[in-house]
C-alpha cells in the first residue's frame, strides 16, 4: 500500500497528533481512576465517618466528563469509537474507501463545530465567574476547559485519520483486505 | 415541511449516517447540529455545547465507568477460568454437567461484569475448547457460549439497564432487580434446550473416566469467594438502600480491582494500565454516546418530533399487544444491526411515552427491551458475541456458530411471549424488595 506517500510532513503530523492523543489517554484514565477513588473516599466519610461530603459527588463527576471529552481523541485513535460495520464490511474495495473517507470527514467535521461551540460555552463560564450551584461552589471554567481541549485534539485526531487514509498509510475503517483487494485499492 | 416529514427526513438521514460506518457518537452529533441549524437557525447553536455537556453532567453516570472497571479487572485477571473450573468441578457427574457450568459460570460472570462481549469472552476461552475436547458438537459449544455471554446485559449490573434508566429516569436499582428473574429463567431456559439436544444427538456421558475428589472441589473456592462476595455486597448495598448506585458501583470495582492484584498477583504496572486502558475505552465510547444521544434528543424534542410520533401512534387506537410487537419487531430490526448502547438512548425516549401511554410498565418494558437487545448481539449481521467466539474457536466456520445460536434465538423470543404473558416474572422481585409502584 505505499503507493504514492507524500515526505515527512503527513507522517511527522500524525505521530505528534497520536503522541499528544496518547498522552491524553493516560490523563483519562487517570482521571477515572482518581474518580473511583473519590467515591471510595465519599462512601468512607459518609456511610462510616456519618459527615456530610461537600465536593466529592462534583469533583467525581467533573473527573468522568473530562476523562470523556479529553480521552476521546485516544479512543478514536484505538479505533474505540463504535460503528455500524455492516455496510463497509460487505462493501467492495472504492465504495468502502470512500464510506471510510465520509465517516472521518464527518469525525473531523463534527469535531471541528463543537470544538468552537464549547470553547465559546467555556469562555462564557469564564467571562461570567460561573461557579456551580450546589454547595462546593466550583468554578466552572475548570471542568468545561476539558471541552475545548478534548474536542480539539478530536479534531487533530480525525484529521490525521483522514490524512492517513487519503495516503494509504491505513486501511478504511482498519480492515484487512485480501490480496486482489489490496490491488485494486492500488 | 410538517414534523411527520421532518421526521422522516431524520429517520433516512439517520439510518444513512450510521450505515455508513462514522462512528455512531459523532454521526449522531453531527446530524443533530444538521437539523438544528437547518430548522432553527445558527441562533440555536448555543445550547448544543450547554446541552452536550448537560448529557454527562449527571451523577448517575459515574456507575457506568465504574462496573466497566469492575468488569475489566476481573476480565483481565484469570477470575473467569476460575470460576469455570470451579463449577466445573462440581457439577461434572450431571449429564450435560459441563454445559450446566459454562452456562452458570456465564450467569454468575454477568453479575461480575455487566458486559456481554466480556462474558463471552471470559468462559468461552475455557468453555468451548473443554466442551469439544469432551466431544460436544461444534454448535451446541460455540452456540451456547454466544447465548450465555448475552446474559451480560440482562443480569445486574447491567449497564444496559443504567442506560435505559437515565433515558427514561427509570429507578436503576429497580430494573437491576427486574433483570433477576428472567435472566435465571433465561439461563434455564438455555440449559434446557443444550441439554435437549445433545441428549436428541445421543451425547450422553463424557465424565465417565475421571472424577474430581471432594479436597479438589473445595480447593476451587477461596479464589472466587471473594468476588462471589463482592457480588452479594454491591446487590445488598444497592438494594438495602444502603448507597446509590454509583458508590456502590466504585467500591465494587474498587474491591474488584483490589482483589484481582491481591489474588492474582497482578503486581506488574503494565497489568493496572490494562485495566485502565479498558475501562478508559469502553466508558469513553459508552459516555460519548450518551452525550450525542442527549443532543438528538434535545433536537427532536425541539422539533417536536418525539411528541408528533408519539401522537400519531396514540391516535392509531392500535390494540396495545399488537403495539408491543410492533415495537418488538421494530427493535429486532434495529439490534441487528446497531450498538444496543445507541438504540436504547436514541429510541427510548421516543419508545417511553407510547408505552407509557399504552399501560405498559417501564421496568417490564426494560426487560423486555434488553432481551431484544441480546438477541442483535448474536444474530447476523452484527453479532458481536459469534465474533467473539469465532476468534476463540477459528476452525469453526462462522455459519456453524451462527446456526448454532439460532436456538437460543428462539429461547428468547420465548422468554419475551412468556414475559408478556407473565410480566410478574419481572416486576415480582421488585416490587417485594423497594415495595410496589402505582401502575397504569
Amino acid at each position: 500500500m505505499a503507493a504514492s506517500r507524500p515526505a515527512g510532513g503527513v507522517d511527522a503530523y500524525i505521530h505528534a497528533v497520536r503522541w499528544i492523543s496518547r498522552i491524553l489517554g493516560y490523563a483519562a484514565a487517570a482521571l477515572i481512576g482518581l474518580g473511583v477513588l473519590v467515591v471510595c473516599h465519599m462512601v468512607f466519610v459518609r456511610y462510616v465517618l456519618n459527615e456530610n461530603t461537600i465536593w466529592q459527588t462534583d469533583f467525581t463527576t467533573y473527573c468522568l466528563v473530562a476523562a470523556t471529552f479529553i480521552g476521546s481523541p485516544y479512543v478514536l485513535m484505538m479505533r474505540g469509537h463504535v460503528n455500524v460495520d455492516v455496510l463497509p464490511h460487505y462493501a467492495g474495495p472504492k465504495l468502502r474507501f470512500w464510506l471510510a473517507v465520509f465517516a472521518s470527514a464527518i469525525t473531523l467535521a463534527f469535531a471541528v463545530a463543537l470544538a468552537i461551540l464549547t470553547f465559546l460555552f467555556w469562555k462564557e463560564a469564564w467571562d461570567n465567574k460561573w461557579v456551580s450551584d450546589t454547595m462546593w461552589r466550583a468554578r466552572l471554567w475548570i471542568p468545561y476547559g476539558s471541552m475545548p481541549i478534548g474536542l480539539t485534539v478530536l479534531a487533530l485526531e480525525a484529521l490525521a485519520g483522514l490524512l492517513a487514509l487519503l495516503t494509504r498509510r491505513e486501511m478504511p475503517f482498519g480492515m484487512e483486505m485480501d490480496a486482489k483487494r489490496a490491488e485494486l485499492m492500488e | 415541511m410538517t414534523p411527520t416529514q421532518q421526521g422522516l427526513l431524520v429517520l433516512l438521514i439517520t439510518l444513512a449516517m450510521l450505515l455508513s460506518g462514522a462512528p455512531v457518537a459523532f454521526g449522531l452529533g453531527a446530524i443533530s447540529i444538521i437539523f438544528i441549524v437547518i430548522f432553527q437557525g445558527f441562533d440555536a447553536l448555543h445550547v448544543v455545547a450547554e446541552t452536550f455537556y448537560a448529557g454527562l453532567n449527571d451523577f448517575t453516570l459515574v456507575s457506568i465507568p465504574m462496573f466497566v472497571m469492575m468488569g475489566a479487572a476481573i476480565g483481565s485477571s484469570p477470575a473467569g477460568k476460575d470460576l469455570y473450573e470451579a463449577l466445573d468441578r462440581w457439577l461434572y457427574r450431571l449429564p450435560g454437567g459441563l454445559v450446566i457450568s459454562n452456562l452458570g459460570a456465564c450467569a454468575l460472570f454477568a453479575a461480575l461484569t455487566g458486559s456481554s462481549p466480556a462474558c463471552c469472552a471470559a468462559i468461552g476461552k475455557m468453555g468451548i475448547p473443554e466442551m469439544r475436547k469432551r466431544g460436544y458438537p461444534d454448535d451446541v459449544a460455540t452456540g451456547s457460549i454466544c447465548a450465555g455471554g448475552t446474559l451480560g446485559i440482562l443480569i445486574p449490573p447491567s449497564i444496559t439497564f443504567i442506560l435505559y434508566g437515565i433515558a427514561t429516569e427509570t429507578s436503576i436499582g429497580r430494573l437491576f432487580l427486574a433483570g433477576v428473574m428472567p435472566g435465571i429463567m433465561l439461563t434455564g431456559l438455555f440449559m434446557i434446550w443444550t441439554l435437549f439436544i445433545i441428549w436428541k444427538r445421543g451425547f450422553r456421558s463424557h465424565a465417565a473416566d475421571f472424577r474430581y475428589s471432594w479436597k479438589q472441589k473445595f480447593q476451587s473456592i477461596p479464589k472466587i469467594a471473594p468476588f462471589l462476595a463482592i457480588i452479594v455486597g454491591v446487590m445488598y448495598v444497592l438494594y438495602g438502600g444502603v448507597a446509590t448506585p454509583s458508590e456502590a458501583a466504585g467500591v465494587g470495582a474498587a474491591l474488584c480491582v483490589v482483589l484481582a492484584i491481591v489474588i492474582y498477583k497482578m503486581w506488574k504496572p503494565e497489568a493496572w494500565w490494562r485495566i485502565l486502558r479498558d475501562t478508559t475505552r469502553e466508558s469513553v465510547m459508552i459516555l460519548m454516546i450518551i452525550a450525542a444521544a442527549v443532543l438528538f434528543g434535545y433536537m427532536l424534542t425541539s422539533l417536536y418530533l418525539t411528541q408528533t410520533l408519539a401522537q400519531a401512534i396514540a391516535d392509531m387506537h392500535m390494540n396495545r399487544w399488537l403495539l408491543m410487537g410492533m415495537i418488538n419487531v421494530f427493535l429486532l430490526v434495529c439490534g441487528f444491526f446497531i450498538p444496543p448502547a445507541a438504540i436504547i438512548l436514541m429510541t427510548a425516549p421516543i419508545l417511553y411515552p407510547i408505552i407509557k401511554a399504552a399501560g405498559f410498565d417501564p421496568v417490564w418494558f426494560g426487560v423486555i427491551l434488553t432481551i431484544n437487545m441480546e438477541v442483535g448481539l448474536i444474530h447476523p449481521p452484527v453479532g458481536l458475541n459469534i465474533y467473539i467466539v469465532k476468534a476463540i474457536a477459528p476452525d469453526v466456520p462462522v455459519m456453524r456458530i451462527m446456526w448454532g445460536t439460532i436456538p437460543y434465538v428462539i429461547c428468547m423470543f420465548l422468554a419475551i411471549v412468556i414475559l408478556c404473558i407473565f410480566p410478574e416474572i419481572a416486576t415480582w422481585l421488585p416490587d417485594v424488595l423497594m415495595g410496589p409502584v402505582k401502575r397504569a
